[in-house]
């Protein structure tokens, strides 16, 4: 009982004494300070790039590429082109969406 | 801020070297580490700084040793504390700095609150492991057994740097009538 008396009083102690420190520009000191390193976004595109190539060869040797054109060309010309036009509009709104999770369209 | 954003803008450092992701790691962690610096140097806030830079630095340049088994907060701290006793051993600060001066400046430069000299005064007390096992249980809220990964020691010698630090901030607490007033603000709320 008196250990459990103690221990509160000693949380209750270093809770008072607990502070937030504000950045005031620590981080931008600290990022300065940092050291450079090798830029190694290329790895993205080497990934990307054998992704693409793994994906066309699948494509093509399963006929699903010969298979999705097919289906695009039953397709009316008028809904191709109101898609394609679609295509900003929707990608404008997913990177915006991406960078701020906190956007509102409305 | 969840553990899943820390391993996120863990994994774009270490795979792509992305600044920016180090950048949202440290402006996350950089109170926490930062205070915890500014209670195990006395409130020394300069100095508290270069060591919280002089940890973040290391953690960028070794961040693919980061396994993430502990949270990356532990890991962080880890270095913390590696950071501050390597600063101890080397210029021993501790010795060398008249504990007149720093209570000066204390009351000038900082203008800290009463609590906040009381609470350095009450560290002052404590040897240096008990200070770090006492500031990671009570101020960080680190369990025993992240403080006994963080100081890289077995948990039932964390727990003795723990309650004798208890033990030694109690009586001190208790003489300077802290003790009482949190009885009475103790007593006050059970019978409310």
């Amino acid at each position: 009982m008196e250990t459990n008396i103690t221990d509160n009083m000693l949380k209750t102690f270093f809770s008072e004494s607990k502070q937030e420190i504000a950045n005031d520009g620590f981080t931008q000191r600290l990022m300065r300070e940092l050291p450079e390193q090798a830029d190694r976004g290329w790895i993205v595109w080497v990934f990307a790039a054998i992704g693409m190539a793994i994906s066309i060869y699948l494509g093509i040797t399963s006929g699903m590429i010969e298979y999705i054109m097919v289906i695009i060309k039953q397709i009316p010309v008028y809904y191709l082109l109101g898609g394609i036009f679609c295509l900003p509009l929707v990608g404008t709104a997913g990177f915006f969406l991406s960078q701020n999770k906190n956007y509102q369209i409305i | 801020m969840s553990n899943a954003d820390d391993i996120r803008w863990v994994t774009q450092v270490a795979l792509l070297g992305d600044k920016n992701a180090f950048d949202k790691l440290a402006t996350k962690y950089q109170s926490p580490i930062r205070r915890f610096f500014l209670n195990l140097t006395v409130g020394d806030g300069p100095l508290s700084d270069d060591l919280a830079q002089e940890t973040f630095i290391k953690a960028y340049l070794n961040i693919t040793a980061f396994k993430g088994l502990s949270g990356f907060s532990t890991w962080l701290y880890r270095i913390a504390y590696n950071v501050y006793y390597d600063s101890v051993r080397a210029q021993k600060h501790y010795e060398d700095i008249d504990e007149q001066i720093i209570d000066s400046q204390h009351q000038t430069l900082n203008a800290f609150s009463a609590e906040k000299m009381d609470i350095y005064k009450a560290l002052k007390l404590l040897r240096k492991e008990e200070q770090t096992a006492v500031l990671l249980f009570y101020m960080e809220d680190k369990s025993h057994n992240e403080i006994a990964r963080i100081m890289n020691c077995p948990l039932g010698t964390v727990k003795t740097y723990i309650l004798k630090g208890n033990e030694k901030l109690t009586v001190y607490l208790t003489k300077e009538g802290y003790g009482n007033e949190y009885n009475r603000q103790h007593a006050e709320n059970i019978f409310q």
